[in-house]
């Protein structure tokens, strides 16, 4: 079977500074991944390469079998790569669905009717109108979150997701992303909050350094000799 | 009645009431309401680049100078009528738009500026070395010809068109997503809008009315030279009535050029020397008490639509 993302000896330096250094993942379609790793140790580099946003400096990255790198950000986009940013970027001068509006085509009537219908699954459907750099951080992320899926994108990469977010709030984006697998689509995300992976992911990957550590279902990586002492030293 | 309906009244009044003024005006009147076209058109065509993407062009005045060396040009040494003169100078503008924009606009924030004011300056030397066909230095004179009627009215026709495509441009999903690149240019390509082509197609449009009407100015004034159709005033001029109106809005840039162009007149005939000070300080003060123009002021306090 074809994976959704192959990431091939990925390498990314800034400088002196080795941020990913030949980083390898697969992804089967259909599951939750997780990315984890302390500070400093990747993460949103890869992220930015598999996007676009940065450009690799080694190595393959292949979607859904055709190579991506290379690739512009927006391409990659329109092929079906969704992504979240660690510190959101929602378009602060626009409403929350003029947000969501802008990433559509065709029909606007029908493209307001689903920006309304995510919005209002993530609550915020009283403050459509409202300009989303007056929502707060949490609403905010949840606008970023629902914009991803205004493209229907196959993958989708979200830099931290459950940060800034309330429980309540966060059962229900759990829940989603659960259901977006269940419909077929790639979730791989980035977080700290080690509930949130362990209880989502069905596969995590581990960055130190630049390098991967350690690959496997949540139990196994936590009981990683190498994956503790990266967190906590020796 | 509802606002809008009384808006839309107003507007349709005082269209009613400048397509018969030539007919019992002033000649003062007539000039004096041909330029405030101009200038409504020239700060509405700057406001869609820089108001929307937020690439600031600091060089604008470039295409209103092409447009008015390329009418002039076709005017005295071909023959051609004024109003086919200026459809071409529209064209030359988006043809000079077209080669500078491609490369220009990779450039971000006071780089783009930077380089739109440097293109300005390139175009006013290459305009007075090439002599044989623009007389260089000494400027260019055109055919005797008593058109400031006609003109009066395909100016006001250019104010209009420039804000009606601002209206359609604003209210639809492309207008978003220029904004989206004013915003955040790395977020609006990660949702898959393709940043680069939305700029050139705005620059593009950005380019025509000032083409356009720079050939219009240069077949009313009857003389033009390099130091009158390429100052970088113009291009202050416009960006002061946008910010003042309110950059990013529909009215913003005829709410601008309207306030700026009647008190400068206003100002000019009493106190000549005041003028620049006057303008000066209008500047500064836009700038540091209400960086969103009055418009834009007036959106984020009463929620006003993007119709606005």
């Amino acid at each position: 079977m074809t994976a959704a993302l192959e990431v091939d000896a990925v390498k990314k330096s800034f400088g002196g500074v080795t941020a990913v250094n030949g980083v390898s993942l697969r992804l089967e379609p259909g599951r939750i991944y997780g990315l984890i790793g302390p500070n400093g140790s990747g993460k949103t580099t890869l992220f930015n390469c598999v996007t676009g946003v940065e450009r690799r400096d080694a190595g393959r990255i292949l979607f859904q079998g055709e190579r991506i790198d290379g690739l512009k950000p927006w391409q990659i986009a329109v092929k079906g790569v969704g992504r979240t940013f660690q510190v959101t970027r929602v378009f602060p001068e626009l409403s929350a669905l003029e947000n969501l509006l802008v990433v559509t085509r065709g029909d606007r009537a029908t493209a307001e009717r689903r920006g309304r219908e995510l919005l209002t699954f993530v609550k915020l459907e009283k403050l459509a109108g409202e300009y989303a750099g007056n929502l707060s951080y949490g609403q905010q992320k949840l606008v970023e979150f629902v914009r991803v899926l205004m493209r229907d994108p196959s993958l989708i990469l979200l830099d931290e997701p459950a940060a800034g977010v309330n429980r309540t709030l966060l059962n229900d984006l759990l829940d989603a992303v659960r259901r977006l697998r269940d419909e077929g689509k790639t979730v791989l995300l980035v977080e700290h909050d080690m509930k949130v992976v362990m209880g989502l992911c069905e596969v995590v990957f581990v960055l130190d350094h630049g390098d991967k550590i350690a690959e496997g279902p949540p139990g196994v990586i936590q009981a990683d000799e190498r994956v503790i002492e990266a967190y906590f030293g020796r | 009645m509802s606002p809008t309906r009384l808006f839309q009244g107003g507007l349709v009044v005082i269209a009613a009431a400048l397509a018969v003024y030539p007919v019992f005006g002033t000649g003062y009147g007539v000039r004096a309401l041909l330029q405030l076209f101009m200038w409504i058109a020239l700060a509405g065509s700057w406001n869609l680049i820089s108001g929307l993407t937020g690439y600031v062009s600091f060089g604008h005045v470039a295409f209103f100078g092409i447009g008015a060396y390329t009418a002039a040009i076709l005017i005295t040494n071909a023959g051609w009528s004024w109003p086919l003169a200026c459809i071409v100078a529209g064209v030359a503008a988006c043809g000079l738009a077209l080669l500078i924009g491609y490369p220009c606009l990779r450039l971000k924030g006071p780089y783009f500026a930077i380089a739109m004011l440097g293109l300005n300056e390139v175009l006013r030397a290459l305009v007075s070395y090439f002599e044989g066909l623009t007389g260089g230095g000494s400027g260019l004179s055109l055919p005797t010809l008593q058109a400031s009627v006609p003109i009066y009215y395909v100016m006001g026709v250019c104010a209009a068109a420039v804000t009606a495509l601002t209206y359609v441009i604003i209210t639809s999903r492309f207008g978003l997503r220029l904004m989206t690149i004013r915003e955040d240019e790395v977020a609006a390509e990660a949702m898959g809008i393709d940043t680069a082509r939305h700029k050139l197609y705005a620059f593009l449009l950005s380019a025509v009315g000032p083409g356009i009407v720079g050939g219009l100015a240069a077949r009313d004034q009857g003389y033009i030279e390099p130091i009158s159709v390429f100052p970088l005033a113009t291009t202050i001029t416009m960006i002061v009535m946008v910010l003042f109106g309110g950059k990013g809005t529909v009215w913003g840039p005829v709410l601008g050029a309207v306030v700026l162009f009647v008190s400068q007149e206003i100002v000019w005939a009493r106190f000549p020397y005041v003028h620049q000070l006057l303008f000066g300080a209008i500047i500064v003060a836009v700038v540091l008490l209400m960086p969103r123009g009055v418009l834009g002021i007036l959106q984020i306090k009463y929620r006003l639509p993007r119709t606005v």
